[in-house]
């Protein structure tokens, strides 16, 4: 092939070297390893964030702590009744329902659709935002009717001494 | 002309096991283990290295008319 007369040079005279035009041998063997490699680069790089958060979860950073806050005495809550506090802060309306008689559940109130305060409706069984109609499972927080698509906040509550105290709020689960 | 395309396909393979990494990262991620998470986030950063020395390794080999 060396004895041939052109114009190529020798290392680029293989059966491709008349392919140059519109960088059509911009993607040969070589190129192609590059891509690949950055794209294991991009892959790495791209892993970093999800470790940083893991890590970040796992020294405990993101749980965010609350003082315990007391709701109410035992006595004072009927079995079905419920009461409207606030936590963690003033303005974070929230309600304490009593389903049985070691059973609390609470939940952060404001409606998931447009922050309407969330009322449990005694006869329904049910928690109802009176804006749009719309309602959430006493048990789960999860939304069953009406146009809220997200679960209402969970605050994690606990007895003792008689009272009934919230101690943090449940992360957001989708 | 001669081609080695063991370069690529091991760069391929690697590609490949950076996608069920990222995968099974994710996955880990939305189950909360977050140990695990770590885990493959380590494997994908060391098989990044891996892919570059092959590369350094490979593309030399095979050649046209040079004889390389």
């Amino acid at each position: 092939m060396a004895e041939k007369k052109n114009t190529v040079r020798v290392e680029d005279d293989n059966y491709t070297h008349n392919i140059d035009r519109n960088n059509e041998r911009a993607l040969d063997r070589r190129g192609f390893m590059k891509t690949l490699v950055g794209a294991a680069g991009v892959f790495a790089v791209s892993s970093l964030p999800w470790g940083t958060i893991a890590a970040k979860e796992l020294m405990g950073l993101a749980d965010k702590e609350y003082p315990e806050h007391k709701i109410a005495d035992i006595k004072d809550v009927k079995v079905g009744d419920s009461v409207e506090f606030h936590y963690p802060s003033e303005h974070d309306s929230a309600v304490l329902i009593r389903l049985g008689e070691n059973e609390f559940v609470a939940y952060q109130n404001a409606c998931t659709h447009l922050r309407c305060p969330v009322y449990w409706v005694k006869d329904q069984q049910e928690m109802v935002c009176p804006c749009h109609h719309g309602k959430f499972d006493v048990k789960t927080g999860a939304p069953t009717a009406g146009p809220p698509r997200r679960p209402l906040p969970e605050i994690i509550v606990k007895t003792k001494q008689g009272s009934v105290f919230a101690v943090r709020v449940k992360r957001y689960e989708a | 002309m001669k081609r080695s395309y063991i370069g690529v396909i091991t760069l391929a393979i690697i590609l490949f096991l950076d996608i069920i990494c990222m995968q099974l990262l994710v996955h880990q991620f939305f189950y909360e283990n977050y140990g695990n998470v770590l885990l493959y986030m380590i494997i994908m950063i060391i098989l990044f290295p891996v892919a570059f020395i092959i590369y350094k390794k490979e593309k030399h080999k095979g050649g046209g008319a040079s004889g390389k």
